[in-house]
């Protein structure tokens, strides 16, 4: 375990080694909170409430999903893999006595700290300076289960990637299954349709899917909504999380065989 | 006790191939086709604890698939292969804590920090015991004299003290077997002796077992007692390098540069690379060296004269024409 929290130290050092890189996160944070704070506030105009959402509980969803938004860095992994597979450096994760899964989930913790501080540092700052109160939850049980499966969701995002990525192993090129996820996710978190508008059955069977337990549903249950959903959430990503253990271990090591390491 | 131990060890690469130009390439998108290179072919070898092994071949001779079989980067199509009393292609932690490989273009080290941020992370993944570690780190550093680069950013290193931070993180937790692919490439001559020193001084001090792949004659004939000669995927030799030098390293590369245009007139039996009136370029037989450089000091106005050694791949090619007995290739 020392030496996954040695990665992931080295993974975060390497963020923070560019103080102007540090500085245009912080401000960066900074700026997209207020950003969202002016379009809410022009949005909700001199009503109390949209669609059930005060001001402050949807700048809270806000800051929140963006919180776990930024935390969800496989994507990185799993490009990572996919061009260090084709030009041949893959070779310096099996030659060193780690898993590959776990240093490249270690890795992209390290990576995923760095975004998480810094922009915990702007959301604090712009908390203080606008007086916002910041409407989450006092639920003990809600916070807990919505941070567990919080976790549970990025494990799976990352074991997902990973899957991909190893797939380059037979196709050389895996952009096509990055894209078709993507659109899959965006689909079901509602960012290309809103799910509002999609029949019941639909809505229902994509809560079958990893996606929705990722950042939305925790999101909303950070600030004391949807609670009745808790239970069957948790137990639905971790069936996923189960699921991708034994498919990511017979896929890596059947298709690792057919790596070359062209390019050393 | 061998180490290192391969039986008919063979790999064959699948490589896609298509025709140039538009035409080729829409037809490969309907009729792919594709050929098969044996890289390593039939491949037998044994290697002894502590001994130092030079892998030697042109470029594409097979010896740096042969060190990622050995290292379990790739499997073998077929053949048997022990590194150490494991089959390296099921990359078991425990072996590999015992073995360290430097490629010589590609790097463990990360560019934006500094070599001890590596070190440290490399501490942790072999589990190095901190007195352990502690007594390496000061060996090794001090062996290069390079203490003072320990905590600087590794992208700013020069080319020579990178490799040097390679080799310290891939010897950190005192390896029994080090693959070495082109560890001196690109570095000026200093910097090659102090790595060939380095070198001498870990196989010597430390027993580690050492398989070294260079272009590089000197490097191979001042490191190894032994070497294996490779071309197209197969064993043309194994054995002792001073017999193989002695037998097959018969020509020495003389270049004269003039003062003045020349039309030097050469006997007719010496080989000509390349002559112009201010500079000629020979292949010259050991023996006759001696008796060609009295004829150039005597007849020409000289600014520049060089001498080399015949190259890996000239040696290769004259023990490949002139065939080998089955006891060398033993």
């Amino acid at each position: 375990m020392k030496k996954y929290l040695e990665i992931l130290k080295i993974s975060f050092k390497a963020q923070i080694i560019y103080r102007m890189d540090v500085l245009f996160q912080l401000l960066f944070g900074i700026t997209k909170i207020i950003f969202a704070s002016v379009v809410w506030g022009v949005i909700f105009g001199s009503r109390s409430e949209v669609a059930g959402f005060t001001l402050n509980t949807m700048l809270s969803y806000y800051i929140v999903s963006s919180f776990l938004s930024c935390m969800d860095l496989s994507d990185i992994t799993g490009n990572e893999m996919t061009w260090r597979i084709r030009d041949g450096t893959f070779s310096k994760y099996m030659v060193v006595p780690a898993r590959v899964f776990g240093y490249l989930g270690a890795q992209t913790a390290g990576k995923a700290a760095f975004y998480l501080t810094f922009n915990l540092i702007a959301a604090v700052v712009w908390v203080l300076l606008f007086q916002i109160k910041f409407a989450i939850t006092s639920n003990a049980l809600l916070i807990i289960g919505a941070l567990l499966m919080a976790a549970l969701g990025l494990v799976f995002m990352l074991q997902l990637n990973y899957f991909l990525g190893i797939l380059t192993f037979k196709f050389q090129d895996v952009w096509m299954f990055m894209m078709i996820k993507n659109n899959i996710v965006q689909f079901v978190t509602g960012s290309l349709i809103p799910l509002a508008l999609l029949p019941q059955p639909v809505i229902d069977a994509m809560r079958l899917l990893p996606f929705y337990y990722v950042t939305y549903l925790p999101s909303m249950l950070l600030i004391g909504r949807n609670g009745e959903e808790l239970l069957s959430g948790i137990i639905i990503i971790a069936v996923w999380v189960a699921a991708f253990i034994p498919l990511n271990l017979f896929t890596y090591n059947h298709l690792r065989k057919r790596y070359e390491g062209v390019g050393i | 006790m061998n180490v290192i131990q391969t039986e008919h060890l063979t790999k064959t690469y699948k490589r896609f191939e298509k025709e140039a130009g538009l035409k080729g390439s829409v037809r490969s998108l309907f009729n792919r086709k594709f050929i098969s290179k044996t890289a390593v072919d039939d491949f037998s070898l044994s290697i002894g604890e502590g001994e130092f092994v030079g892998l030697i071949g042109p470029n594409g001779a097979g010896k740096t698939t042969l060190v990622k079989m050995l290292t379990g980067i790739i499997a073998p199509t077929s053949g048997k292969v022990s590194v150490l009393g494991y089959y390296p292609n099921k990359l078991e932690n425990s072996f590999k804590r015992q073995y360290a490989v430097v490629m010589g273009q590609k790097s463990q080290l990360f560019p934006e920090l500094s070599a001890a941020d590596t070190f440290l992370l490399f501490k942790e993944l072999y589990a190095i015991p901190d007195e352990e570690y502690r007594q390496n780190l000061a060996y090794f550093t001090e062996l290069f004299g390079i203490q003072e680069y320990l905590n600087v950013q590794v992208r700013t290193l020069s080319l020579g003290e990178r490799m040097k931070m390679e080799l310290i993180a891939a010897l950190l937790h005192n390896p029994k077997v080090l693959f070495l692919d082109e560890p001196t490439i690109g570095l000026d001559a200093i910097a090659q002796k102090q790595i060939r020193s380095f070198l001498r001084e870990v196989n010597g001090q430390r027993g580690t077992t050492i398989i070294l792949t260079s272009h590089y004659m000197e490097d191979i004939k001042s490191l190894c007692g032994r070497g294996v000669v490779i071309n197209h995927g197969k064993k043309l030799y194994d054995g002792a390098l001073t017999s193989l030098f002695d037998r097959y390293q018969t020509h020495k590369r003389i270049t004269v540069l003039f003062e003045h245009e020349n039309g030097l007139h050469l006997p007719e039996d010496i080989e000509i690379l390349e002559q112009n009136p201010y500079k000629v370029s020979m292949m010259v037989k050991r023996e006759r060296a001696k008796e060609v450089l009295g004829l150039l000091l005597e007849e020409c106005d000289i600014s520049d004269l060089t001498i080399e050694e015949d190259d890996i791949g000239s040696v290769v090619e004259r023990i490949y024409a002139g065939g080998i007995t089955d006891e060398e290739v033993s």
